[in-house]
């Protein structure tokens, strides 16, 4: 039986807070539009959105096993990473995460922790030690795909959406009714978030856990870690909440009922059929895809390409940029404990300037609420027709 | 290695079940609407990232959607009909959500 060394304590604690800030930065993915829209209160929103994170974080654990037992390889006697290096990509992971995050740049959080773990065990244990097979069908690709699939998805909802309810111009169409129906599909979002986010950290902390020889290879999580995970993530978004109502004044992006409600449903159907079959995409990816998707459902719409080439780029970044932050943090790491100390206090040191630095430049629209915003604005729509005067009016109506 | 399948499997069950969602949703809507009860949502909160409507204005819609149902062309049978598959529209398109729900959830059915 291995001791349960002050490393291991530290993984799971960095594990357990790269959680909340996850929570913390995703909130707005799911209850941003139903806020914006006056469909919930703010209030009632944040906890709704972090009660279903909660729930969420218990249905299912598919994708904790694809991090735990897929990405790294297992060598002859069990797991060849060790949780030095664990702690090195988390440490890459975070830093880049929030130098993202407060330059406004769009990034997934768990393309980050990917892309921390596998830049620290090439370099700690070698290229040999990852298994591209499962990072390629599980991480890259559905990277790729799942944004499309939701964009697409999302464009023949708005589409159905519309069309149903459309009647001739100066009638009353009953539209505002979705404000009603976002409640549910922003709930349901939430509930997909927990499903998947919430799971890459199950899936880090076992497979801590494994390393250190505390349990079987190719086990699953145990229940007291989806238990931590799944609170820290609901505290995350109780906390991130607080946030976003408190810079909601400065505006969102136009979306209407209908078509938050069609981006909602198809981001939450998208990311609930991949986290059952274990694909650990970017929930915030899938958000931007829908709202993309559902913008060019709705008439007279035309894309920016400036801003979509922005966001690719984001989404591009990350992975290499986070594995080249995590390699380096595990090449610090291989001197030793004293590179483990070396690793904290840099880290550390990061972390607190940019909040320092954050906390200079205020809390703006910029900063919180960019991802889907941005991915908002990718879509340029016309204004919808204006109603026709009286006299043209008898023309068409009744 | 790399599971085509598995894409296709998600593409096709995502975009089938939102489609059934939205539809659904969007004939309940429809028909309440045919039956002459335009659903009015006014903003429970002022959060600055919606447009407020004014009083004159809300009560100008309010006008316009009680002539409009006093336009209505349906007989009062017909109105409740359409009232009634609105709401069966509704209660359908909860149920969906909930099998969803069920069948991602290995634990309610082994």
């Amino acid at each position: 039986m291995p001791d349960f060394s002050i490393i291991i304590i530290l993984v799971i604690a960095l594990a357990l807070v790269f959680d909340f800030t996850n929570g913390f930065h995703d909130t707005a993915n799911a209850m941003a539009t139903p806020i914006a829209t006056g469909a919930m209160k703010p209030k009632v929103a944040v906890g709704v959105a972090a009660i279903l994170n909660l729930v969420g974080a218990f249905l299912s654990t598919e994708v904790a096993r694809t991090v735990s037992g897929g990405i790294i390889r297992e060598g002859d006697g069990g797991v060849l990473i060790t949780p030095d290096l664990i702690f090195a990509g988390l440490i890459g992971a975070i830093v880049w995460n929030l130098v993202t995050w407060l330059m406004g740049l769009p990034s997934s959080s768990s393309h980050a922790l990917f892309g921390g773990l596998i830049g620290a065990t090439v370099i700690g244990v070698g290229a040999q030690a990852v298994d591209y097979n499962v990072v390629a069908a599980k991480v890259i690709l559905p990277a790729l795909i799942a944004p499309l699939i939701a964009g697409g998805v999302a464009l023949v909802a708005t589409r159905l959406a519309y069309m149903i309810t459309r009647r001739d111009i100066g009638k009353p169409d009953g539209r505002g009714g979705f404000r009603y129906a976002q409640i549910f599909s922003s709930s349901l979002v939430a509930l997909a978030h927990g499903t998947n986010d919430a799971q890459k950290t199950m899936g880090v902390i076992t497979l801590t856990l494994i390393a250190g020889g505390f349990q079987a290879v190719g086990s699953g999580p145990a229940f007291w870690v989806i238990a931590a995970c799944a609170l820290a993530i609901a505290l995350g978004t109780y906390t991130g909440g607080w946030r976003i109502i408190r810079t909601m004044g400065t505006g969102l992006t136009e979306i209407k009922p209908a078509q938050g409600f069609a981006a909602e449903t198809s981001t939450a159907a998208t990311i609930l059929a991949s986290s059952h079959l274990g694909f650990a995409l970017s929930t915030t990816q899938v958000a931007s895809g829908s709202v993309i998707g559902s913008g060019l459902g709705r008439r007279g719409s035309t894309i920016r390409w400036g801003m979509a080439g922005r966001i690719a780029l984001g989404w591009v970044l990350t992975l290499p940029a986070s594995a080249i932050m995590g390699a380096f943090a595990a090449g610090l790491a291989l001197l030793g404990p004293i590179g483990i100390v070396l690793d904290m206090v840099l880290g550390t040191i990061v972390i607190m300037a940019l909040f320092r630095w954050s906390r200079r430049n205020r809390v703006t629209h910029n900063t919180l609420l960019n991802d889907i915003d941005d991915a908002g604005r990718v879509v340029d729509i016309k204004k919808t027709p204006r109603r026709p005067n009286r006299r043209n009016r008898k023309k068409v109506s009744l | 290695m790399i599971d085509w399948s598995a894409f296709l499997i998600v593409s096709v069950a995502s975009l089938v079940s939102a489609a059934v969602l939205v539809s659904l949703y969007s004939f309940g809507l429809r028909l309440l609407t045919t039956a002459g009860r335009i659903p009015r949502v006014e903003p429970h909160e002022f959060t600055g990232a919606i447009t407020v409507l004014s009083p004159k204005k809300a009560a100008k819609q309010l006008k316009r959607s009680r002539k409009a149902a006093a336009a209505n062309a349906l007989s009062e049978t017909q109105k409740r009909l359409a009232l009634y598959g609105g709401y069966t529209c509704f209660a359908l398109s909860g149920i969906a959500v909930l099998y969803g729900v069920y069948l991602i959830v290995p634990a309610l059915h082994g």
